[in-house]
């Protein structure tokens, strides 16, 4: 059996090659943001071309560093210089990347920024870049940097460090450790880890179960997919390492069904755990045996809910339980079991490796060390940053994340989820605690930050959200199935100009309700409803009393009429999906209202022709 | 000849349909290994899933028996999750994406737009049984929204214009008597 030791000997000689290249290095960030744009595609063209050309110069594939706007993402490293970040490398621009590369150059066209401190000519570093400023990356640390089907790479970064420190500690040591270190659940809950792992370590049934949350279903957040698919180690070893201070016996890697890439590379970690010893019976020799496997969730947000999660486990419809009996004392198959998402495992290795007091440096009094974001929705930079928390919301959103598109001013947050509710734009200083979200009805959740413009109406985001909630209802309690459905119908004829003010009564009894759902997500479910009432009511009553939208995004409130002739028109009616713009006898178009469906397409062919038009008049261009 | 004529049609009501043991000897053969109680239903509906791209109602009874639990469970299990469905695929399926990136930023109008074109509501099929629109949940690869996937291609972002011509683009050119009028 290899020592800590010896496989660390081993690592550090696998990686020495990338970390002091003798020759051109490349490397290509592979993770689903860039695959979905070719990264694969450019990966083997890259490697093609270096291949047929006879460039000196090695490919490697990497992670995702976080910066989805500008993937796919290439690195190029000469010999004795930083590395250059290449941004939007996609198979047909590998040939010039690889003429810079072939004439000497690592920052070639395209190139975004250096990866060092100096810039390279032209190419700023990368400290200079808003996105990347203000970050502490951390947990991100191997992402795009190691290759994530590589355990070398991992080990010889620090990799399983914590674990080998773990096996030598005892399990009540481990749990002291982490509960010093402040680290609290980031799966939204913010219940300090190391007392939920001395609940299971101190249950005396066996078999016990880890599990681990990876069932990121909330719409708009992937902070969770980026740790599994860039640094799949650092998760495993957080669940090993919560094995071993709980003596647990297997652990249960419950992956959401619409991941397959964070699947595969997980399996594929696991694999090479196992034949390293790093997992399965008698770990690093220490006599502690551990089994670890990854189940493959059928898209349910309701499986993310941790009971229904462990009713998933057990081969049943993922219905949430009620509780108590909580996981600890009765959960997969009525053993005690943990369950933690997977930002909490992955802080695990980090804590034992450089100690608790290093961990809680960072961040506030109530909330230490860092959180990953993933920013979506009307912003510049879409992508996942690693930040301290207490950082403020403003600078994550409008500094790193730029802000709405051009000439649009922020709305609102919606962060971490459907069921967590608005929070408007004049709140946009607070800082990123989950204090200061509960105190304005919201909750900050799991990590997903959604942003708003001025061009998004809230009615219609709510209707989403309700609508969201309804459809992944499980099915168990009436508030929550027939409740939520309830409110969309609501919303839904608020949006179509049939509001009545009694409705918001209705919806604050339909809120009131819900409260005595059995799990969240009955529960949680008009807390977006509920945000919008404190924050929009405005905008609601103006749907409500003066039937009109103020952004226009509301279908049954306006409808697009032809303002004046114009020779675009005839594209319009061209693309019209419904024969909607027709041209009566005399040559002049108009928009028949009968058979229009509001898609908008005529109105991007004929953007000043056409109008979008409600009982006010028409929006102008 | 009249009981000579019900002999017969008995007799294929009791033959089964075309494919139907193969079907079943494969299923067996998919879920062979997998055992009650040890989180293996959905390694088995999703080998299944793989193997036919749907979960035929025939291998319910076969999970029911391999997993100790009854048909009914089986099915409301299966019912249960998005991704597991019931009746194969349409040949062509366009999946939108329903997550609130795409939402902000007019996923709606892709929405009508391609229900108006396809000839299809969302998660039904086409008369024709060519089309099918399916509503997937977010992935979290926001900076294509708004976005469709196709045949495992993500199409983003998108215009309503564009998804219009996408969806045209997936039609039979229209006749040479059409296209000479």
């Amino acid at each position: 059996m290899a020592s800590y030791a010896d496989l660390r000997k081993a690592a550090d000689a696998a990686w020495a090659p990338i970390a002091d290249p003798k020759r051109a290095l490349i490397k290509v960030g592979v993770a689903t943001c860039s695959r979905v744009l070719g990264a694969e595609e450019a990966l083997v063209a890259i490697r093609e071309g270096v291949r047929s050309r006879k460039i000196e110069a090695d490919v490697m594939m990497t992670g995702c560093n976080g910066l989805c706007y500008a993937e796919p993402l290439v690195e190029v490293r000469l010999p004795g210089q930083p590395g250059v970040l290449h941004q939007q490398v996609t198979p047909d621009r590998a040939g010039a990347l690889l003429d810079a590369v072939a004439a000497g150059s690592a920052a070639g066209p395209g190139a975004l920024a250096v990866l060092g401190t100096g810039s390279m000519g032209d190419v700023p570093p990368i400290s200079s870049l808003p996105f990347w400023r203000g970050q502490l990356r951390r947990l991100m640390a191997n992402c795009g940097v190691t290759d994530p089907e590589n355990m070398d790479h991992y080990i010889a970064n620090g990799g399983y460090e914590g674990l080998d420190k773990a096996l030598k500690m005892d399990g009540e040591a481990i749990t002291k450790e982490l509960l010093a270190s402040g680290l609290w659940g980031r799966g939204g809950a913010a219940f300090p880890t190391g007392r939920k792992w001395d609940f299971l370590r101190t249950s005396q049934r066996h078999p016990k179960y880890v599990i681990c949350n990876a069932d990121e279903g909330d719409p708009g957040a992937f902070v969770n997919r980026n740790i599994m698919e860039s640094d799949p180690h650092l998760l495993l070893e957080g669940v090993i390492i919560a094995g071993v201070a709980t003596a647990a016996d297997r652990a249960f890697i419950y992956i959401r069904d619409e991941y397959p890439l964070p699947v595969a590379r997980m399996e594929k970690a696991i694999e090479d755990a196992y034949a390293a010893g790093l997992a399965g019976k008698n770990i690093l020799g220490s006599g502690t045996g551990f089994e670890v496997e990854v189940v493959r969730g059928a898209g349910s947000y309701v499986c993310g809910d941790e009971t229904g999660l462990l009713s998933s486990l057990e081969d049943r419809r993922g219905m949430p339980k009620i509780k108590p009996p909580y996981p600890a004392e009765a959960g997969a198959f009525a053993k005690p079991s943990n369950i933690n998402n997977v930002e909490s495992y992955a802080n695990a290795p980090l804590v034992l490796r450089n100690g608790a007091e290093w961990w809680g440096s960072v961040g506030t009094e109530k909330n230490k060390g860092t959180k990953m974001f993933s920013l979506s929705g009307q912003i510049r930079r879409v992508g996942v940053l690693e930040v301290p928390l207490g950082t403020s919301t403003r600078e994550v959103v409008m500094e790193m994340g730029g802000g709405p598109p051009e000439g649009r001013t922020l709305k609102a947050i919606q962060p971490g989820g459907p069921l967590s509710g608005i929070v408007p734009a004049s709140e946009v200083d607070i800082p990123l605690e989950p204090e200061y979200y509960r105190e304005r009805g919201s909750l900050m959740g799991g990590g997903g930050l959604v942003i708003l413009d001025d061009t998004n109406c809230v009615i219609d985001l709510c209707i989403y959200f309700e609508w969201f909630a309804e459809d992944e209802s499980c099915g168990r309690c009436t508030t929550c199935f027939a409740g939520t459905r309830r409110m969309v119908e609501i919303l839904r004829r608020i949006a179509s100009g049939r509001g009545r003010e009694a409705d918001i009564e209705l919806i604050k009894l339909l809120a009131q309700l819900s409260t005595n759902a059995n799990c969240f997500h009955g529960q949680g479910a008009p807390t977006s409803v509920m945000t919008m009432l404190r924050w929009f009511q405005d905008e609601l009553m103006e749907h409500v009393l003066r039937k009109r939208c103020p952004t226009r995004a509301c279908a049954g409130l306006v409808r697009y009429e032809v303002l004046h002739q114009s020779d675009r028109l005839p594209l319009a009616e061209a693309i019209c999906p419904t024969a909607a713009v027709v041209k009566d006898e005399r040559g002049m178009y108009r928009i028949d209202q009968e058979r229009c469906v509001k898609c908008g397409a005529c109105r991007e062919q004929a953007p000043y022709a056409i109008a979008v038009v409600d009982e006010f008049g028409a929006q102008p261009n | 000849m009249f009981a000579n004529a019900s002999h017969n049609s008995r007799l294929s009501i009791v033959a089964p349909a075309p494919g139907r043991v193969e079907l079943l000897a494969r299923v067996t053969e998919l879920i062979a290994d997998l055992k009650p109680d040890d989180v293996d239903m959905l390694k088995a509906l999703h080998r299944i899933n793989h193997e036919f791209h749907y979960i035929p109602p025939a291998s319910i009874p076969l999970l029911a028996a391999q997993f100790n639990t009854t048909p009914a469970l089986v099915y409301g299990t299966i019912d249960f999750y998005s991704e597991l469905r019931l009746r194969p695929p349409a040949e062509n399926v366009v999946e939108w994406c329903s997550g609130p990136a795409c939402l902000l930023k007019n996923s709606t109008g892709i929405r009508r737009a391609l229900e108006a074109e396809l000839g299809c509501q969302m998660d039904q099929v086409s008369i024709d049984g060519k089309y099918e629109l399916r509503l997937v949940q977010c992935d979290g690869t926001c900076h294509l929204a708004p976005l469709i996937r196709y045949k495992g291609k993500y199409i983003g972002p998108l215009t309503t214009s564009q998804a219009i011509e996408f969806a045209r683009g997936l039609k039979p050119a229209p006749a040479a008597t059409e296209a000479s009028e």
